[in-house]
């Protein structure tokens, strides 16, 4: 088992970094009077761990038992029927899935799997009828029609079934939804408190941490604690005891990313555009998801860029990443950017340099 | 244009004067007449007409006037003469009129002159000469003509054509009228006043028949504009004259039938024009020139003499080796056909790369000859090509000149496999009756509409096909032995070989139906004609026909219709019906619906990516902006005619930066490539709101590109394949993704999405996967420091469900491993790849080959213990639980389950460290085991002293049996349970190792085992 996994905190009591927020959870459990959830924040910030072991509040170490499903639906829509496939996780007590996975049928997932955790509704042993949790992931990739959908299941088959949504960024979720929601906003863990959680590990992995050491990796982790542990690993497992000095291992898109940054500054050419084109399908195949790809771009050429430029391309960065969000084809945004990339940085280099 | 109306006026004048000609004497002096005309007149009229067809503005009237002052000089009957001819190149435009007609008008006029009447027959179009000239004696001159057309045009067809007299009499007597007067006020309406060479004036009527005259002063203001002002370019009032001039000659050719035509509806002719003119010989064909004399070099016996000794040699062999069969002029027929066939195609490509001189051409073809001669190898013909092009045609005509009864089958026809299976078989084995010897040829028409149903067709001519080579290449009678017995069912035909051949016909060489049937068939592209062939041809079929037209216009309507003659003809009887003139203006409202043709996506490309010169800049009359528009007009229809607008931008895409186009700071680069995520943002738009009519601004995106980045270097374009790639092998991972994820752990892998995987995960994983520092020894050999970092990545490895799988490697490195020849171990769902990046090198090490034996075997040890362990506790919990309820009842429930939970947890963990460190849990357990069962604290002593690294395990057993002791005290029920739960907690794990054993031998009794 990965450090990542083994150091997760199974409790809201054993939580290191949003301490705050788990004790919040735990009074909304203890009072008995859970609304729906909405929890979005960075990857790495710690939303699914909270989840999980808020479920386990709720409903003891049953909870973790959980079974994977391959469940198949099949919806009656007006004149024909649909079939629908998903992998769910769940327990006794709650259902864990990601309806995105269903592509545009997610609405149907999503009002197919609620009134059928309305219909048969747990009872507890006091005879008292209980509520199921249902978990969302990825609800910002929910399609609009299935936010829609589900804004009016969530009230109506509220008293037998909590949602708990899970997303990354807040402003894909409608309105509705969010309102109807206790938003639970979870930052990305501070550099100071990763230091603290690898020094936790550290410590219960019997290791000597030089000093500095865990700073190092809590810099290059982007403030994901994800990153952090997974990187702390690869240190401990490519040479101990530690030096300050070590090298981290650095992510491997993120190095390719970087050859096409200078790739991209060596030449200003359609031809260097067709080259660079080859690349950027390279890292789409590889399922890295495109706007990271444009944010880690800028990235890097903002590292080499005089600070004359920085901001305009910082500005069409901006532009070429919102319409990418509009559009399909990620590609064809992504090397729009760096063809104005191209055009701007030539254009001043022949400014400057005659 | 004003001299020859004062002049014309003065000559009608003059005819005024001398109104009163009788007959007779008109008769004599047109005697004298025709001969002369020649002479006077044909010199100018040759000169005009071996001009280059590039209309020079105003060399319709330079052309006009000398013939005109020619007029004034002669004599009466001349001068009709003449005037007919002037006419006659108005109608046919001028400067376009082609040479067949003048010559045709030439030898008119000897007839008429050897046959003694003189032959003033083509009056036809005098419509206009009617308008200004002096209207008696022109009718005089066409009552001598009518008259004399009667006594001698019997054979001259065109004569059939003339107006009847009274008709014209009455229609010049009625104009004569109000057209001319001495006083204004006797002509209604708007006048003109011209004065005459004497001085006396006239007032001539502005009718709007006459519409040359009033053509005539437009051009003369548009001359004054030029000479004055310059307010425009020259070349663009060039282009107006130009243009006004070709209007003025459409609209007297728009007039002239206006007489005609009645005549001529008089005429039955119920038959298409289509079927009236198909070609029924090889020189009639219109296809493709080169082909056609292919062709006929191969057809006609007497040629073949003629060509080269290998052709001749091979068909003899063919036609000597065909005599001991029956059929040897059958398939002497076959043989020559293919002969043909491969010639065509040879031609075509001939055609293709005109570069390639006729002689390279020959070679080609003799090479080709050589492979292919043998056996003809290709029975089955596929022409494919637009529609219209005379396919079906080139079939029926080759068919026939081969001597084959044609028996076609087509759309229309049922064409159910079961149907048409016994169609063809007849067609292809049977010999007629009743009809004569000649042997049938098969034409399967539109075979790629076969769909369905009617692929019957496709499928029958395959299992021909395919019967056919394998009787050439096994021996006949067993292979018909075969047959026969294996296709009993059908007919008893079907053994025989293919003879005789099939031509299929179809619009779209790469309709999926016809997949198969392109590998077994020599396919044969049709190419467009050129336009002056298809003009030429129709303006063959209108003299026939008598219909008039120009060839501006013909060559209008081939290129609007693309060359199609069915479509062309089509439309040229539908408007000689409706009376009407090929218009060149109003070509796209005449042509009665547009041929809906959807060009390939190449196509598309082309036009999108190469600017046009030529034809298109010849077809702008205007100015730039009218040629601008026509592009977009042009490009747009063709575009949306296709569709798909998703395919050809994604063909833009892929191309665009292939292109050479001139852009320094790249700003074209930008604009293409935001105009594409312009379109896809529209896309996506209209796919997600699903508002259609939203489409129609698709073509304009693309046609902005071609207008940034259009070249006229031709530069090949590829299919755009990287992005289908793309999302393929995106598809792929996500797919290997998902089936990984669902393999894991779910208390992992709900944690771990696509996202956070790539984004965070990958790397550090494949580091933590593959250690630098494991040693690649036997295990016993490690430390124990080394042995708990073992432990701990079996541990990772089999909690992320990740093993390593043995893969055949081409790669001759890894021969000189000794267990596994030949052989890697690479990680089972392949985490690699996630990270390989084309022209990337990551510095991720690869363990050696031992140790990922080694780790492959204790992932399958540590699996195989987790699934027994997890079952074990699963027991233990049923187990405890129940007690549990029994003694304390409902009300502590859920805290002995709580508790049930953390023991299963404490048990876990302890089971999950005992893995850790328990690498020697090879055959330790069964051991430990074994020796622990029997009582719980021999069994945890005997534990404890079997082994040292065993620490780890003694402590678990130990504090098992606590738990399961306490529970057998709990449950006083239920004795006899624990023991097989112990039993079910420590399976056996037998390990064959063949010559290897590194475990501690111990004396066991099977009894221990069954318990």
């Amino acid at each position: 088992m990965l450090w990542v996994d083994k150091y997760r905190p199974k409790t809201l009591d054993k939580v290191l970094v949003h301490q705050e927020i788990a004790q919040n959870l735990k009074k909304l459990v203890t009072e008995q009077d859970c609304p729906h959830l909405l929890f979005y924040g960075p990857s790495g910030s710690g939303k699914k761990t909270l989840i999980m072991a808020l479920l386990r509040q709720m409903f003891g170490p049953s909870a973790d038992k959980v079974k994977v499903e391959n469940k198949n639906w099949k919806v009656d829509a007006g004149t024909r029927t649909i079939d629908v496939e998903l992998t769910t996780l769940s327990s006794t007590h709650h259902v864990e899935l990601n309806p995105s996975d269903a592509g545009f049928q997610d609405r149907y997932v999503v009002q197919e799997i609620i009134k059928e955790m309305a219909k048969n509704r747990p009872i507890d042993t006091k005879g008292k009828k209980g509520f199921k949790v249902l978990v969302l992931n990825e609800v910002d990739k929910l399609s609009r029609e299935a936010q829609h959908s589900l804004r009016r299941t969530m009230e109506k088959y509220s008293a037998s079934c909590r949602l708990i949504l899970c997303c990354n960024s807040s402003s894909k979720v409608t309105e509705a939804v969010r309102s109807r929601c206790l938003n639970m906003r979870i930052n990305a863990p501070t550099e100071a408190e990763i230091v603290n959680v690898l020094e936790f590990i550290g410590k219960k992995e019997g290791l000597q941490l030089p000093s500095g050491f865990a700073n190092r990796i809590a810099q290059q982790s982007n403030r994901s604690m994800r990153r952090a542990i997974l990187s702390f690993e690869t240190c401990r497992v490519q040479q101990y005891p530690f030096t300050i000095n070590q090298a981290i291992p650095p992510m491997d898109w993120e190095e390719y990313v970087s050859e096409i940054a200078s790739s991209i500054f060596k030449e200003q050419s359609p031809k260097r555009l067709f080259e660079v084109r080859g690349k950027l399908y390279e890292l789409l195949i590889n399922c890295i998801p495109p706007e990271i790809i444009l944010k880690r771009l800028l990235y890097e050429l903002l590292k080499k860029l005089d600070s004359e430029l920085k901001h305009e391309i910082s500005h069409w960065a901006a532009y070429y990443e919102h319409r990418l969000r509009l559009g399909q084809k990620a590609i064809f945004h992504l090397e729009a950017f760096v063809a104005k990339f191209m055009s701007i940085y030539k254009g001043f280099l022949i400014e400057t340099f005659g | 244009m004003d001299i020859p109306d004062l002049e014309e006026l003065e000559w009608l004048e003059w005819l005024e004067s001398h109104t009163l000609n009788d007959p007779l004497e008109d008769d004599y002096e047109l005697e004298i007449g025709p001969p002369s005309s020649p002479e006077t007149d044909n010199p100018p009229d040759r000169s005009s007409l071996s001009l280059p067809p590039k209309p020079s503005p105003f060399k319709p009237k330079t052309q006009i006037n000398p013939t005109i002052k020619k007029r004034v000089q002669s004599d009466l009957p001349k001068s009709i003469l003449l005037d007919v001819d002037n006419n006659y190149d108005f109608d046919e435009n001028g400067p376009y009129a082609k040479r067949s007609r003048t010559e045709e008008a030439e030898i008119r006029k000897e007839k008429s002159a050897q046959s003694k009447s003189p032959d003033v027959a083509p009056v036809v179009g005098d419509d206009k000469s009617g308008g200004v000239n002096g209207p008696s004696v022109l009718l005089n001159g066409n009552v001598g003509s009518v008259e004399n057309n009667e006594g001698s045009g019997g054979d001259e067809e065109w004569l059939r054509y003339s107006p009847p007299r009274d008709i014209v009499e009455e229609m010049e007597t009625q104009r004569e009228e109000r057209i001319l007067s001495r006083y204004a006020t006797e002509i209604e309406g708007d006048c003109v006043p011209v004065t005459g060479l004497d001085g006396e004036r006239v007032y001539a009527k502005i009718c709007r028949v006459d519409m040359d005259e009033v053509d005539r002063k437009k051009t003369l203001s548009a001359r004054g504009d030029f000479n004055g002002l310059l307010q425009e370019p020259v070349r663009v009032l060039m282009q107006k004259v130009e243009h006004e001039e070709f209007a003025k000659a459409l609209q007297a050719s728009a007039e002239g039938p206006t007489e005609v035509v009645p005549l001529k509806a008089t005429v039955t002719d119920q038959q298409l024009w289509v079927d009236k003119y198909a070609p029924s010989s090889f020189t009639e064909l219109l296809s493709d020139e080169q082909t056609n004399r292919e062709w006929d070099s191969c057809v006609f016996g007497s040629e073949i003499m003629s060509t080269t000794d290998d052709v001749l040699s091979a068909l003899r062999r063919h036609s000597s080796g065909s005599q001991h069969s029956k059929q040897s002029s059958k398939s002497y027929f076959a043989n020559n056909k293919e002969t043909r066939l491969s010639r065509n195609t040879l031609g075509v490509r001939n055609d293709l790369n005109k570069e390639n001189s006729i002689s390279q051409g020959i070679q080609d073809m003799r090479e080709n000859r050589h492979k292919s001669f043998g056996p003809p190898e290709q029975k089955i013909l596929l022409l494919c090509g637009p529609p219209g092009l005379g396919k079906t045609t080139l079939a029926h005509v080759a068919a026939r000149h081969c001597g084959y009864r044609v028996v076609e089958i087509n759309a229309s026809d049922d064409r159910s496999s079961s149907t048409i299976e016994a169609k063809i078989l007849d067609v292809l084995q049977m010999n007629s009756v009743i009809a004569d010897s000649k042997p049938k040829c098969l034409v399967i028409d539109e075979i790629d509409g076969a769909l369905g149903e009617g692929k019957g067709a496709v499928e029958v001519i395959l299992q021909l096909v395919l019967a056919d080579r394998k009787s050439d290449t096994g021996k006949e009678n067993v292979d018909q032995e075969a047959h026969s017995g294996r296709k009993s069912s059908h007919k008893k035909q079907r053994n025989s070989p293919l003879l005789r051949p099939v031509i299929c016909i179809c619009n779209d060489l790469y309709a999926p139906a016809l997949r198969q049937l392109r590998q077994v068939a020599k396919v044969h592209i049709f190419v467009q004609p050129t336009v002056s062939r298809v003009v030429n041809r129709l303006k063959y079929i209108c003299n026939k026909e008598g219909v008039k037209t120009s060839s501006i216009a013909l060559s209008a309507l081939a290129e609007y219709t693309e060359c199609d003659i069915r479509s062309c003809l089509n439309t040229l009887q539908f408007l000689n019906k409706k009376k009407e003139i090929l218009n060149v203006l109003e070509i796209s409202s005449q042509v009665v619906g547009r041929k809906d043709t959807s060009k390939s996506a190449f196509d598309i490309w082309k036009e999108i990516f190469h600017k046009r010169k030529g034809k298109r800049a010849r077809k702008s009359y205007n100015s730039v902006s009218s040629s601008m528009s026509k592009d977009f007009e042009f490009l747009y229809s063709m575009i949306s005619n296709r569709g798909d607008y998703d395919l050809i931008l994604d063909g833009i895409h892929e191309n665009i930066l292939q292109l050479r186009y001139v852009d320094p700071v790249m700003q074209k680069t930008v604009q293409c490539l935001d105009n594409l995520v312009v379109s896809d943002i529209t896309h996506r738009y209209i796919m997600r709101t699903q508002q259609m009519s939203l489409q129609v601004y698709q073509p304009p995106i693309a046609i902005i590109i071609h207008g940034l980045i259009a070249q006229l270097e031709k530069k090949d374009i590829e299919w755009p394949k990287s992005f289908q790639r793309h999302r393929t092998m995106l598809a792929e991972r996500m797919d290997m993704f998902h089936t990984w994820h669902n393999r894991i752990l779910p208390y992992i892998s709900r944690h771990l999405s696509t996202k956070s995987f790539v984004e965070d995960s990958i790397s550090p994983m494949l580091y933590i996967l593959s250690p630098p520092t494991l040693r690649p020894v036997a295990l016993h050999l490690l430390s124990d420091n080394e042995k708990t970092d073992i432990g701990q990545l079996v541990n990772s490895m089999v909690s992320y469900a990740i093993t390593y799988k043995s893969i055949k490697s081409d790669r001759g490195s890894l021969r000189h491993e000794d267990a596994l020849d030949a052989t890697a171990l690479s990680l089972d769902p392949p985490l690699g790849e996630f990270i390989q990046f084309k022209g990337y090198n990551s510095c991720h090490v690869d363990l050696a080959l031992a140790v990922k034996q080694v780790l492959v075997h204790e992932v399958e040890k540590q699996k195989i213990l987790q699934g027994s362990v997890s079952k074990s506790t699963h027991l233990h919990a049923k187990e405890n639980h129940a007690p549990a309820k029994d003694n304390s009842g409902s009300g502590l429930s859920s805290k002995s389950s709580y508790k049930n939970g953390s023991e299963e947890k404490k048990m876990d963990r302890e089971i999950l460290t005992a893995d850790k460190s328990g690498l020697s849990v090879s055959c330790n357990t069964p051991v430990a085991e074994s020796s622990g069962y029997s009582t719980s604290i021999d069994g945890a002593k005997s534990v404890q002293t079997t082994k040292k690294p065993s620490g780890g395990p003694a402590n678990f057993f130990d504090r098992f049996r606590k738990v399961s002791n306490a529970d057998s005290r709990i449950t006083t029920n239920v004795v006899h349970r624990p023991g097989t739960a112990q039993r079910d907690s420590h399976p056996l794990l037998f390990k064959f190792n063949e010559g290897f054993t590194n475990a501690v031998k111990r004396p066991v009794r099977v009894r221990e085992f069954l318990l």
